[in-house]
């Protein structure tokens, strides 16, 4: 037999050579992927092993000043998916589209997409989560969620703001806030295989996560119900387009209540809450609905500017008083007209009534355009601008709330020219935002200092401890203490005898000052559309709040004082009292208030008659009637004659035009006893059928109540 | 004759191949287990069944093994040729309705209560059929009629018949094995060089041929797995995965996370990586030293054959082996383009294990009656 050959042998050696020669090089290989240069592929491993699903932290709770909760979390429930356990993806997703009333075809994508987790629906109800859960479907998780909840619906809504699906502020003090209301989501870290599944080994981890914390907001809850309130009343009764009302502390800058109206829910912010909104938008194409919205969030308190007219007037006393450039003693002459100034001719306001010689405290309470631009002229540009300047108008107050416009100022002493200065001293020619107003009625009443508007008092975690206080802020020093006390005088005199006396309190000294302007409108003065404005400070003595009410664009009479000063009255004395500030009467008050006297009836009186009956009795009356004439004639008087009122008392008289001031007060959900007070009070016929709270009223609320009209109240049984 | 039987009864095989092979089937056992759980709860519900199937191959491999260790390997230079023909009419039953497709290509023929691969035994019968070749031509070998031309006629046609399956992997294992031993038999170096310029030339046009484009797929995935790392490099990609997640000791024995369907079927082509991940550099590294002890052992055994047909046997066998462990080894550690071939021994699969443990056992005979060096 013959044996293998050398050549045979030394091949095989040869390829026992090639063979370890092959066997190092993958041997090295293996080393150089296993541990030398491993950790890429570790990651790239372990990414694909490991998934994550977020645990929502709970969002912080917004509170009043008082510890009433404005924003909270409810549970809600979501239902998710993990696909690759779904057994029956057809059948399943007819059963689950059933309960959640959702399209079948869209549910059984979401089955069966390649995905470790889907989510089915968010914020499904109790109900159907029940019914789901009693399915007990492989696969199907409902997880409790949480959901943001604003308790009192459209109340504070531009100060609360509002959040997302996925609990992330979009507005107000929700979006500005939204990095100390989140909080620090968790985590499970769940191990799953190729198919999504949970493998056998590590379990899950799970990271907790980390609540957000609460929010203490400046708002005091009563007070903005009151503002809400009054604002609410004042759109309906002035058919306006916006009310605003801001109620500031001007000791600390905390805005107690800010409201406008009308606005929206924050539980649904993209619905329309009036019936009017509801059939515009039901009308118009789907894309154009945020233009809406955005319209509807808007947050006219600080996102609009307006030309103040008259209020701005306090400015220009201030500066003139502060500078020295006139004092109490100066008097002015006021023949209706300004017509020094080359090519124009300003006028009064009461032009065809000239207010003649008057004092500086008279020139305030008149508003007298004639006697501000000589005071304006006293205090020149130069220190005009800088007063403008000094009281934050032209830039932001720093509220913590988006959208804050500066307002339009002039850009320097320079481009004030005489005219400009003249009716800047009467405030025109000069836009600013209702929140920069209030601020500079805080200034006067806080002893000369602007504020930084304050809305978030602290935050505090859940156990109530303070995390953050944040401290109230002096932005500079605008008035010496004694420019304010003379200036809350000179608008205390407004609110006695002044255009102001519609503020009036007994009991509570009230200063303020009145503006009308017209609106400007894409640069133009738009003709019939008004604001009408009150600016308050209350009670002088002892300041507690600085108020601003905004009508904007109101039907019929427009005078600031006539209906802004109402509702600046209405608050003033809710918030005064709720806040138990005492009464103080003078002596006057005093006995006005012992003697109390029967309304005369003065229907049907000529003006001088009416009016001379009404002041022998100690009563006080105003109208609304630009052009009284002694024959002018009284249609109707309110309240009605045979009212008792105390001495002192303000009686409206109207005249020549019947104006229908009654609309249907909104009665929903007050209690029997409740209706028949509030109808018995505004004289009223009606029928009250069954018992319990009401759950709906004809007419409707709002609606004049003019002619024959035969008022029906429904009331739930229960 | 009746002399040398005698003589060589008395002989033992040569133990560290037999240590070294058991070595290797009884990781097999474990690492089928260990990496076919996941798949065969999900689709059986039965964790241990692809462990016992495993079982009941590796028992009959080592009846195959004991038995071939005592048959003289004589007894197949005699029945070379029906041997041969037998594996050649087994892969042509993959042709009639026999065959069981999968995947595209038709690797398997059902025979009643199992499934068997004739390529295992084509492989395993063209090397016995050509070591006698080899043999009977002793010192023509070398020519070009008698040797290089019916040497190619042979190879083509053992190879072509698992070409036809298609079965690239294979076909290469085998004909690289079939050339291993015509070059230790005496090739010329110059046919040698032609025919690797011709192996080549095959090669790429199996690569860039018309209809053959998801080998051409293959070439650019290997250049850059993770270009399309959920798709065509999902498989190199994931054995990379495996083998990085492993480290130094690996994860542990039965913790791989890639065997949870990351890697398809991670008992067969890519076991390897499995081992990688569970038992980390050392795993893979000391079942490759095992591979390459039986490499060593299997040329050993070769050089101290008494006769050709035992030399050639040998070598043959032991090419077979290295052949195809170092391919699937360096397909799973993305050294080579992916070619789907099991890792002898190792990866789960009855007629392979059958068959190689059956040629360990030829090589233990041959051992036998080698001049070996025994300590």
């Amino acid at each position: 037999m013959q044996t293998p050959n050398k050549s045979t042998k030394n091949r095989l050696r040869f390829v026992l050579g090639v063979v370890a020669a092959v066997v190092a090089f993958l041997a090295w290989r293996l080393f150089y992927l296993q541990v030398y240069n491993n950790e890429e592929l570790k990651k790239g491993a372990l990414e694909q092993w490991t998934k994550g699903i977020d645990i929502k932290s709970n969002r912080g709770i917004i509170y009043d000043r008082n510890g009433k909760k404005l924003a909270v979390n409810v549970t809600a429930y979501t239902v998710w998916a993990t696909p690759a356990e779904i057994k029956n993806p057809e059948e399943t997703a007819e059963k689950i589209s059933e309960i959640l009333k959702m399209d079948k075809e869209v549910v059984y994508q979401k089955l069966t997409k390649n995905v470790s987790t889907e989510k089915i629906k968010q914020w499904i109800t109790r109900e159907e989560a029940l019914e789901l859960r009693k399915l007990s479907i492989r696969g199907l998780t409902i997880v409790d969620d949480s959901k943001r909840y604003y308790p009192y619906g459209n109340f504070a809504s531009y100060i609360l703001g509002f959040t997302d699906i996925d609990n992330n502020g979009l507005d107000g003090i929700e979006k500005t806030y939204d990095k100390y209301l989140t909080g620090i989501p968790g985590k499970i870290v769940k191990t799953t295989d190729a198919a999504n599944r949970q493998m056998p080994y590590d379990g899950e981890k799970i990271y907790d996560p980390q609540d957000g914390l609460s929010l203490v907001l400046t708002i005091d809850e009563t007070i903005q119900h009151f503002a809400e309130k009054a604002a609410n009343q004042a759109l309906l009764d002035n058919k306006a387009k916006n009310v605003s009302i801001i109620i500031m502390d001007p000791n600390t800058g905390d805005i107690l209540a800010l409201a406008n109206k009308p606005d929206f829910d924050p539980n649904s912010p993209r619905e329309p809450l009036t019936e009017e909104q509801k059939q515009e938008w039901a009308n118009i194409p789907v894309e154009q609905l945020p233009n809406k919205w955005y319209e509807m969030w808007r947050n006219v308190a600080i996102s609009d500017v307006y030309e103040p007219g008259s209020t701005f007037k306090v400015v220009t006393a201030a500066a003139a008083l502060e500078e020295n450039t006139a004092n109490l003693n100066t008097h002015y002459f006021c023949d209706g007209f300004v017509r020094d100034i080359k090519g124009v001719v300003l006028k009064c306001a009461s032009w065809y009534n000239p207010h003649g010689s008057q004092s500086f405290a008279d020139a305030i309470a008149n508003s007298c355009n004639v006697a501000f631009v000589h005071m304006g002229r006293s205090v020149g540009k130069e220190k005009m601008y800088e007063y403008i300047k000094a009281f934050g108008f032209g830039e932001s107050t720093g509220i913590d709330l988006l959208g804050e416009q500066r307002g339009i100022i002039p850009s320097g002493p320079d481009v004030i020219k005489e005219v400009n200065l003249a009716t800047l001293s009467y405030g025109h020619g000069i836009a600013v935002t209702p929140i920069q107003m209030v601020n500079m009625f805080s200034t006067i009443a806080n002893g000369g200092n602007l504020m930084k508007p304050r809305l978030v008092k602290q935050l505090i975690d859940e156990e109530g401890n303070v995390v953050k206080e944040f401290p109230t802020e002096v932005r500079r020093k605008v008035l010496s203490e004694k420019t304010a006390e003379t200036m809350l005088k000179l608008l205390e005199g407004v609110v006695t005898n002044g255009t102001g006396r519609k503020a009036y309190i007994p009991g509570y000294r009230v200063g303020g000052k009145t503006g009308t302007a017209l609106k400007i409108i894409d640069g133009r003065y738009a003709n019939g559309k008004y604001i009408a404005s009150f600016g308050a400070i209350a009670p002088v003595d002892d300041p507690k709040i600085a108020v601003l009410i905004i009508i904007d664009e109101p039907s019929g009479v427009y005078y600031g004082g006539t209906i802004a000063g109402p509702v600046a009255n209405q608050v003033i004395e809710d918030t005064l009292n709720y806040l138990e500030v005492e009464r103080k009467f003078t002596e006057e008050e005093k006995d006005l208030i012992e003697q109390k006297v029967i309304v005369p009836d003065v229907r049907n009186k000529k003006i001088g008659e009416a009016g001379k009956l009404l002041t022998e009795l100690g009563l006080r009356y105003t109208t609304e009637y630009q052009q009284i004439t002694t024959e002018s004639v009284v249609l109707d008087q309110f309240p009605l004659p045979g009212a008792e009122v105390i001495k002192g008392s303000i009686i409206d008289i109207y005249m020549n035009e019947k104006l229908n001031m009654l609309t249907m007060p909104d009665l929903t959900g007050k209690t029997k006893d409740e209706v028949i007070q509030i109808l018995d009070e505004l004289n009223l016929q009606y029928t009250i059928n069954g018992s319990g709270r009401v759950i709906s009223q004809s007419p409707k609320p709002g609606e004049s109540l003019s002619g024959e009209i035969s008022i029906v109240v429904e009331l739930s049984d229960t | 004759m009746g002399k040398s039987k005698k003589v060589v009864k008395k002989k033992s095989a040569d133990f560290i191949l037999l240590i070294a092979t058991v070595s290797l089937v009884f990781i097999g056992i474990i690492m089928v287990f260990s990496s076919s759980w996941p798949e065969a709860m999900v689709d059986f519900n039965d964790g241990y069944y692809f462990l016992k199937k495993q079982l009941i191959s590796a028992t009959l491999g080592f009846i195959a093994l004991f038995t071939t260790m005592n048959i003289d390997y004589h007894f197949f230079k005699k029945f070379a040729l029906p041997i041969y023909i037998l594996s050649l009419l087994s892969g042509l039953l993959l042709f009639t309705p026999l065959g069981v497709e999968l995947k595209g290509a038709t690797r398997w023929i059902n025979i009643g209560f199992t499934t068997f691969m004739p390529s295992d035994a084509i492989k395993v019968g063209s090397v016995i059929f050509f070591a006698n070749f080899l043999s009977n031509k002793k010192d023509k070998v070398g020519t070009l009629v008698q040797g290089t031309i019916p040497a190619l006629f042979y190879i083509g046609l053992s190879c072509g018949l698992i070409l036809l399956q298609p079965d690239l992997g294979t076909t290469v294992t085998l004909g690289a094995t079939l050339i291993a031993m015509f070059f230790v038999a005496g090739m010329k170096i110059s046919h040698l060089s032609a025919m690797i310029v011709g192996a080549a030339a095959f090669l790429y046009f199996a690569i860039t041929g018309e209809g053959n484009e998801y080998r051409m797929r293959r070439w650019t995935t290997f250049l850059d797995p993770f270009a399309d790392k959920l798709g065509d490099g999902w498989q190199v990609v994931q054995s990379l995965y495996a083998l990085g997640s492993g480290g130094l000791f690996g994860l542990g024995l039965g913790k791989s996370r890639q065997k949870f369907f990351y890697i398809p079927e991670a008992y067969n082509d890519f076991i390897f990586s499995i081992i990688g991940e569970e038992l980390g550099l050392f795993g893979t590294l000391l079942v490759l030293l095992l591979f390459f002890i039986l490499i060593w052992r299997g040329i050993i055994i070769a050089l101290k054959s008494e006769d050709l047909f035992g030399c050639y046997l040998a070598s043959g066998i032991t090419a077979l082996i290295t052949v195809q462990s170092l391919i699937n080894i360096a397909v799973v550690t993305s050294s080579i383009p992916t070619t789907g071939i099991t890792l002898p021994f190792i990866s789960y699969g009855g007629t392979s294990l059958l068959f190689y443990m059956a040629s360990v056992g030829i090589l233990l005979n041959i051992s036998r009656h080698a001049k070996l060096d025994r300590s």
